[in-house]
């Protein structure tokens, strides 16, 4: 990287807060999916100004820079796959403003999302997106990647939460603020475009949440079953009846013995899968709620249904729930969890499709999922150090990602498109769509250097900076 | 009469590509597509997406302004239009394209009538949180590109949260899409979400993709009565503070109430502030609604609590629905102000609205849905029939004299201000006003900081400017 753009960045934000040597940047050449590329120097601003210099700078220097918020991204997002900044906003961590009255929080991107919640439970509120990772993601990150979680299933994604943003956008690193608190947009609606454009549009640099009231009654049942088809049929009854449990989760066999084997939160060992279900609001509703999920997952063969009798088991059950790839990262020297969306009238066969892959290919998958939004995720066990086991571990992917397009479903649920499926986009979008995406993206970005090549295809003419991906683990999807 | 102007040859283009019989350019069938005094000089009534594309390419290429519709019910929102060539009617698009019931999910054509929907929706025991004024004209693809309040958003939410994808045409006849059909979709940039209120300025909606709700067993509504307006908020606060989980919650001034009608049934106190809740779910859930509102109603020293149900509940929650279309049927004059409002600045309205008509002699109603929480607020005003009657030469109905013009230009100011002297700019537009009116302010107020993006969103979507163009914000 030239040392003069080094130099101006360590002017502007002082030596602590830029790295450039190579120890230091091999810290930030992963996030959490299966993808590396190394930056050529990490950046730490403190202040929307220092962003908005940062930017003016990456412009000047036609150096391509990237956000980054914990880092536990699952389609590469805040990878630097044509190399150039890292901008980590670890430094920008301050909740600006609760207004417990208009159910708003005012925050920095580099608020964990839990803290959010820690911040305002007191108020008898919370923040509704939860993804796995909540005790360590940002909500820069989920503002990015509009992410989702367990408890979506009633309450919506993180763009179903965010009204506000301050935002600071490319090349003359112009700040400007879109939506506010209200509840709805003047204009257009510039923040529902933003969230989840994965960091390619512009910088947030503070972000209005929206607020929910801690639901009065919660209660989390545990499914068990003999056979995953019983599982998925007793989802499609759920979701037909109209049922919204607060969220729906499947936890197939092995999934689930691996799991208890790590967090002993006395899941059954022997069983082929469960859900694990849970239901809020007033006490009427989810006491009837409870009653009838019981009894149609009885109809439909689960063996036994469990009600956790109290905080401490209901925890223990979501313990088991949020550690899960954790547990398995134990058993394996590394794993893929993919990530994709079906009808969830259509549960039951793809789980079965699932199943043929991978006895098709040779991998153990296991399937840990949001099985009430018919949000899959797949989770393909392997060894990197065996050639040739990565690329057949993406061919197996692309056919389950294949197969829910089929289903008339989505590519990603919550993870994004990233790095990791840009090249699949053209299975749900015509050449027009991705154009259109394409100049959206020129709009805003126009010189193509932030966050470059992620979401759409490479090698078409969007005004993209092309350079080639820095490190061999980028090279995904062949 | 403004009329555009297509050629013939364009004209002959346009009958070309639709055929003779879905041209119309006779002045009798034009006249139903007038807006603010404009009509096209053709309107077409394409058959699906291929048909727009062709319309709009051909639009695009001789700059001919199109301005898409099919209810037309709301035409009237929006700024005068800068051109308009051809009303683009999109009625025969009307197709329910597909519906699982299983996966809750359904996707539509822009023509179909909300109502229609709702009716099939309802055979399966589920419903579209969208309920509209002027609900028995009122389709999707309008209810979608006005971003039409509904008042169920106090606990569904709008459009934007329940609004999976759509199929769209750009300003360029391109054919496009965004998001998708599945209740759970983070893949691409989420395109669809800008044309949710956007007039027609970006793109002409040709499909749209929802999830959809299951119906609620029963529901019932209640109505309670105040003396004063910060009585009615707070006891709106406590209900939005509480466990309960109201479908709406809407607090109607006095004339408002006196406008709609509601009250009448009970014979409340004419110069009441009234709170109208509508609970939903199981009977115990609704139960439970009856039991804690009359309470908390009770401790907020409601002069009056009511629980309703059959004929009267639908009587008030059309009220609630219908009090746009109200406000105008009651004066053609209305200008009706739409509000993004925050507890604290609902309050400020609700205080100074009928001190700010008065000052201007009008007449006032102030309608707040989600009220309590972050809501919206209608402010309707209109000029005094009274001082209207004693004026030795009344004005012809309908037309607005310059007087009239400048107490609401004065009022809206004044209206926007004080909602925003508490917490932070007022958010909010004229939604509808007389076309005199339009000509003389802005009905988006001001531009702000965000206009440079809006400008450059229109110019990717339409870079010819031919949707309807001079409708939205800023003239775009």
């Amino acid at each position: 990287m030239n040392p003069k753009l080094i130099r101006e960045l360590q002017n502007l934000l002082g030596r602590d807060a830029v790295l450039s040597a190579r120890e230091d940047l091999l810290l930030y050449e992963y996030d959490g999916s299966v993808e590396s590329a190394r930056p050529d120097c990490v950046v730490f601003p403190s202040s929307t100004r220092d962003v908005s210099e940062i930017m003016r700078l990456a412009k000047r220097f036609e150096t391509p820079l990237v956000g980054r918020g914990a880092g536990t991204g699952l389609s590469g997002g805040a990878l630097p796959r044509a190399g150039g900044i890292v901008a980590v906003f670890a430094r920008m961590t301050r909740i600006l403003e609760i207004d417990a009255e208009s159910r708003r929080a005012v925050v920095q991107p580099g608020v964990v999302n839990l803290d959010i919640t820690r911040a305002v439970e007191h108020l008898g509120l919370y923040f509704a997106p939860d993804p796995s990772s909540q005790k360590s993601c940002t909500i820069g990150g989920n503002v990015s990647e509009n992410a989702g979680g367990p408890h979506t299933l009633a309450y919506g994604v993180t763009t179903n939460h965010v009204t506000g943003l301050e935002i600071v956008l490319p090349g003359d690193g112009r700040v400007v603020r879109i939506g506010g608190k209200a509840a709805e947009p003047l204009g257009y609606d510039l923040a529902g475009l933003m969230v989840g454009s994965e960091g390619t549009l512009a910088m947030v640099t503070e972000i209005t949440v929206r607020l929910s009231r801690t639901p009065e009654a919660v209660k989390a049942l545990l499914a068990v079953y003999d056979a995953v088809d019983d599982a998925t049929e007793s989802v499609v009854e759920i979701t037909r009846r109209g049922i919204t449990p607060a969220a729906c989760e499947m936890l197939d066999g092995w999934t689930l013995r691996t799991v208890e084997d790590f967090v002993h939160a006395g899941f059954p060992r022997d069983c082929a899968a469960v859900l694990l279900l849970e239901v809020e609001g007033l006490s009427e509703a989810v006491a009837e709620q409870a009653a009838e999920i019981s009894e149609v997952c009885r109809a439909r063969g689960a063996r036994e249904v469990r009600v956790a009798r109290d905080a401490h088991e209901r925890d223990l059950l979501w313990k088991g729930r949020k550690n899960a790839f954790g547990a398995i990262g134990r058993l394996s020297p590394s794993y893929y969890v993919l990530d994709g969306v079906i009808p969830r009238t259509r549960l039951p066969e793809t789980l079965r499709r699932i199943e043929e892959i991978g006895r098709d290919s040779g991998f153990r998958i296991g399937n840990i999922f949001h099985a009430g939004d018919g949000n899959l995720h797949p989770l393909i066990l392997f060894d990197p150090r065996h050639p040739g086991e990565f690329d057949r571990v993406v061919a197996a992917a692309r056919a389950i990602i294949e197969h829910c397009i089929a289903m008339g479903g989505a590519l990603t649920g919550e993870h994004g498109v990233g790095m990791e499926k840009n090249e699949l986009m053209p299975l749900m979008f015509t050449p027009e769509d991705l154009a259109l995406m394409g100049r959206v993206r020129a709009a805003f970005n126009p010189d193509g250097l932030l966050n470059p090549q992620k979401i759409l295809p490479l090698g078409k003419g969007c005004g993209e900076l092309r350079v080639l991906p820095q490190s061999a683990g980028s090279a995904l999807p062949a | 009469m403004k009329q555009g102007l297509p050629s013939d040859t364009q004209i002959a283009r346009l009958e070309q590509t639709l055929g003779a019989t879905r041209t119309a350019t006779d002045p009798t069938s034009l006249a139903a597509f007038e807006i603010d005094g404009m009509r096209p000089g053709a309107a077409v009534r394409p058959a699906n997406a291929d048909e727009v594309a062709e319309i709009v390419r051909l639009a695009a290429a001789e700059r001919l302004a199109v301005i898409p519709c099919s209810g037309r019910s709301k035409l009237a929102i929006g700024g005068v239009p800068a051109r308009y060539d051809v009303a683009l009617d999109l009625s025969a698009m009307n197709r329910v394209v597909s519906y699982d019931p299983g996966d809750l999910t359904l996707s539509v054509e822009p023509g179909v009538r909300l109502e229609d929907l709702q009716r099939e929706l309802g055979q399966h025991g589920q419903f579209l949180p969208l309920e509209v004024a002027f609900s028995e004209r009122a389709t999707v693809g309008g209810a979608i590109a006005t971003n039409a309040y509904s008042p169920l958003r106090a606990h569904f939410g709008s459009a934007r949260d329940f609004v999976l994808g759509m199929e769209f045409v750009t300003g360029l006849g391109e054919i496009a899409k965004s998001g998708g059909r599945v209740v759970k979709n983070v893949t691409g940039y989420d395109l669809h979400k800008l044309l949710i209120g956007s007039l027609g300025t970006l793109a002409v909606i040709t499909g749209v993709h929802f999830r959809t709700f299951p119906r609620p067993a029963e529901r019932r509504v209640f109505t309670a009565e105040f003396g004063a307006a910060g009585a009615a908020l707070e006891f709106c606060r406590a209900v939005a503070a509480s466990a309960l989980e109201p479908s709406a919650i809407e607090m109607f001034d006095p004339g408002a109430a006196d406008i709609s009608g509601i009250g009448t049934e009970s014979g409340g106190g004419a110069r009441a502030w009234r709170v109208v809740i509508a609970a939903a779910g199981s009977a115990a859930v609704v139960e439970r609604h009856a039991r804690g509102l009359e309470r908390m109603a009770g401790e907020a020293q409601a002069a009056r609590f009511e629980a309703w149900a059959g004929a009267d509940a639908a009587k008030l929650l059309r009220a609630i629905r219908e009090f746009v279309r109200i406000a105008r049927e009651h004066s053609a004059e209305a200008t009706i102000l739409r509000i993004a409002l925050l507890p604290a600045s609902a309050a400020a309205l609700a205080e100074r609205v009928a001190a700010i008509s008065d000052a201007h002699n009008l007449d006032a109603a102030l309608a707040i849905g989600a009220a309590g929480s972050a809501g919206t607020g209608y402010v309707a005003l209109w000029p005094r029939m009274v001082k209207r009657a004693e004026a030795s030469s009344a004005p012809t109905a309908g037309a607005t004299t310059d007087d009239e013009m400048a107490s609401l230009t004065a009022a809206i100011r004044e209206v926007f201000e004080c909602a925003s002297s508490d917490a932070g700019p007022a958010r909010g537009f004229v939604e509808w006003c007389p076309t005199a009116l339009k000509r003389r302010i802005s009905l988006w107020g001001e531009a702000r900081e965000d206009f440079v993006l809006m400008q450059r969103v229109k110019r990717i979507f339409d870079p010819h400017g031919v949707l309807a163009p001079g409708r939205y914000c800023g003239g775009l």
